[in-house]
């Protein structure tokens, strides 16, 4: 009798396993359905329901404009202006990375200073979005700004996020960045890409007489000013870790080679002084260190020096072409290209200059290698077609982000979600893709624009 | 008593010993019929209950009574103090540019959560009626009768089935709005306490009880898959069409576990 009913309950199961896919009971569940884990308490003697479901689209969300507890001028406008600037980032900002459709600042039901912290949901759940952003902008006794950034869950009527940021009048647009940041990493579970800027090369003029400037700018094209004056061309600017210098090479009295540039300062001195050419540079994780590539009697291999100054340090010795090293995030290893097999490829090696394998083998070249901030991806130009793809560490798991026009040059967000770019080989224009999604956003600037490097989210 | 009388009443008495002679001659020459003898019946014991009672619980709690007592009336709750607008607090001000947390407005409204609220109010309005009514010992905190429950309701698998199918069919529209957030987040399976009431509705805010499927990589989702859970069974509640018979018996929908995760 007792093996009767174990067989009855053996079909049942199996009868419910093929006629019900998605739903188990946890008693006599199908094999394929996974138990719960041991610490659910109860799940022994309770219903249990499964349930999958999702899509891959870009969340919308409800972004009211903001209010001021208390209109008052600033140089930077009056709180109630602000407060609708402030809102309109974040929606753009929201908008910019292709994960969220944002809904509003226009159209939306104003929302008073005392509805910040107690949200009228009903009105906002008509609008179909599933999260809310609220917040205000408010004068400070001390002259600076408080931005005040909420973030609700419109159908749990909940908040699941709050953060305060007191800035100067003159900074009010870094502080709805830094608020639409917070709103992506509470949302997505990534950190934010929004309060950081650009170094790139602006490029102006006819291509036999291009003129090409640094020029530097926050990430959504605000903020933006040239470092160099045009006499003479960059390329390959690079943003230190610290964000307190930036290196990059000039063919200043026709000869290439690494310079630095101190922000603050605005001076640039070269990094190393020799006659021979020098280009390719990129900062150790620290800021400590650069490498670089460097032409020693007609054999070009990859170097390091530490920024402070000293004698640089050959890291490879094959005969070819050995540059664009870049760092993994722990500083433990080095990417690069080399010609050394035939033809362009990616290679990685130890930090000092040990264990150097190729990781790339498909087809055409590979160039121009950034390891990503998250240390699980590189980013490189396939050089044949020109196209922006990524692959794991040891060269697996390729693929390619870009397609269409000529793109070259990628730099990783801070995040490592999103990869920027130069789109176009004659006038070029700065974009950027969401490596998850796919999804492409083009950078405005003023004019052309090529290599640029993303900064580290800003202190 | 005359002559003919007489011969009259010893006729019928000769008639009737006859008769019953006649009768009992009858009887005696029948058949008679064969005795049934019992069917040998196999008896087994067994030491586990079968997987679910199928007869009525024999000790359900009796009906609440409804006869009107002869204390004193009590006063029915008051109802709530007037809300205090909220105001927010600015966040403390800090010297660079780093997150503040603002705090948290300083106002004397419920802050509870709304289904808390709704809840809380639901049940002041329900003492309110009882008061009125005078209807001591009933208390707040009774639970459903099972005198009310149809008789031998068991939640067997087929009715498990049922159930749990109906609910996946109410909460999928809402699963299938939640937006993916990355890479790997497909492996990260949410298990969510769910209560409910009565009418479908829930009773107080799910619960995560926990996840499984997260690793190095799709660690940094791990909330988010959470948050999703949540919204897909908040966004379709209350539930609709469930048998209220089903609603308290052991595995019965008045608290189950919700298994969520993203399409791969």
């Amino acid at each position: 009798m007792r093996m009767n009913q174990v067989r009855i309950a053996t079909i049942i199961a199996a009868v419910l396993g093929l006629t019900l896919p998605g739903v188990a009971l946890a008693q006599g569940q199908p094999a394929e359905v996974q138990p719960p884990p041991p610490t659910q308490p109860g799940n022994d003697d309770q219903l249990v329901v499964d349930v999958t479901g999702g899509q891959r689209a870009a969340l919308p969300i409800a972004v009211p404009y903001m209010p001021t507890p208390a209109e008052a001028e600033t140089p930077a406008g009056g709180t109630g202006t602000l407060g609708r600037q402030v809102a309109e980032i974040v929606a753009a900002d929201l908008r910019n990375s292709g994960l969220f459709t944002p809904i509003g600042p226009s159209g939306l039901p104003n929302v008073s200073y005392p509805q910040v912290s107690a949200p009228d949901y009903g009105a906002f759940s008509a609008t179909g979005a599933q999260n809310l952003i609220q917040g205000f902008v408010q004068a400070n006794p001390d002259g600076r700004l408080t931005v005040g950034c909420y973030v609700y869950d419109v159908a749990g009527q909940s908040q699941l996020a709050r953060q305060g940021f007191v800035v100067s009048p003159r900074d009010w647009r870094r502080a709805a960045h830094r608020c639409a940041d917070s709103i992506f990493s509470r949302l997505t579970g990534e950190g934010g890409y929004f309060d950081t800027r650009i170094v790139y090369v602006s490029e102006t003029g006819p291509a036999r007489r291009r003129i090409k400037r640094l020029a530097i700018m926050d990430y959504d094209g605000a903020n933006h000013r040239f470092l160099t004056n045009g006499q003479w061309t960059v390329l390959t600017p690079r943003f230190a870790p610290n964000q307190q210098t930036i290196t990059y090479m000039t063919y200043e009295n026709e000869r290439p080679r690494v310079m630095l540039y101190t922000l603050d300062s605005g001076q640039s001195r070269p990094l190393i002084q020799t006659p021979n050419m020098t280009f390719a540079p990129r900062y150790s994780p620290d800021s400590r260190y650069i490498i670089f590539s460097m032409a020693v009697n007609g054999n070009t291999d990859v170097y390091r020096v530490a920024v402070a100054g000293g004698t640089p340090q050959r890291l490879t010795n094959s005969p070819g072409i050995d540059t664009g090293g870049s760092y993994s995030p722990d500083g433990s290893r080095i990417v690069f290209e080399s010609d050394r097999g035939g033809s362009q490829q990616l290679y990685v090696m130890d930090a000092d200059g040990s264990n150097q394998r190729r990781i790339s083998f498909g087809g055409g070249g590979y160039g121009t290698p950034v390891w990503s901030p998250r240390g699980d991806l590189i980013a490189f130009t396939k050089t044949g077609g020109f196209r922006i793809g990524v692959m794991a560490p040891d060269g697996s798991s390729e693929r390619i982000l870009t397609g269409g026009s000529f793109a070259e040059g990628p730099t990783w967000a801070p995040n490592g979600r999103a990869v920027m770019f130069t789109r176009g080989a004659s006038q070029g224009q700065l974009w950027y893709v969401d490596v998850a999604s796919g999804a492409t956003r083009r950078v405005p600037t003023p004019l052309g624009g090529s290599d640029p490097a993303w900064s580290p989210l800003r202190d | 008593m005359v002559r003919e009388e007489a011969a009259g009443l010893y006729a019928s008495l000769t008639g009737h010993v006859l008769l019953l002679a006649a009768l009992t001659y009858g009887v005696l020459l029948l058949p008679k019929p064969p005795l049934a003898s019992p069917e040998p019946m196999e008896v087994s014991f067994v030491d586990e209950v079968s997987l679910v009672s199928a007869s009525p619980t024999p000790q359900a709690v009796p009906a609440p009574s409804a006869a009107p007592q002869l204390g004193p009336v009590e006063e029915a709750a008051p109802s709530p103090a007037p809300v205090a607008a909220p105001t927010p607090a600015p966040p403390r001000p800090a010297l660079t540019l780093r997150p503040a947390t603002p705090q948290k407005p300083p106002d004397a409204r419920d802050r509870r959560r709304p289904e808390e609220s709704r809840q809380g109010r639901a049940q002041q309005s329900r003492g309110a009626r009882l008061a009125d009514l005078n209807l001591d010992g009933l208390g707040r905190d009774t639970p459903p009768s099972r005198a009310n429950q149809a008789p031998g309701a068991v939640m067997n698998a087929q009715a498990a089935a049922n159930i749990a199918q109906a609910i996946t069919r109410q909460v999928q529209p809402c699963a299938d709005r939640q937006v993916y957030p990355g890479p790997g987040a497909e492996r990260i399976v949410t298990s969510l306490a769910l209560s409910l009431n009565p009418d479908g509705s829930l009773r107080g805010r799910p619960r995560m009880t926990g996840q499984r499927g997260v690793d190095d990589e799709n660690r940094r989702y791990a909330q988010r898959v959470a948050d999703l859970a949540i919204n897909a069974f908040v966004s379709c509640s209350p539930l609709r069409g469930l048998p209220r018979e089903l609603y308290d018996v052991p595995r019965g929908w008045s608290n189950f576990t919700m298994n969520y995760r993203l399409p791969a």
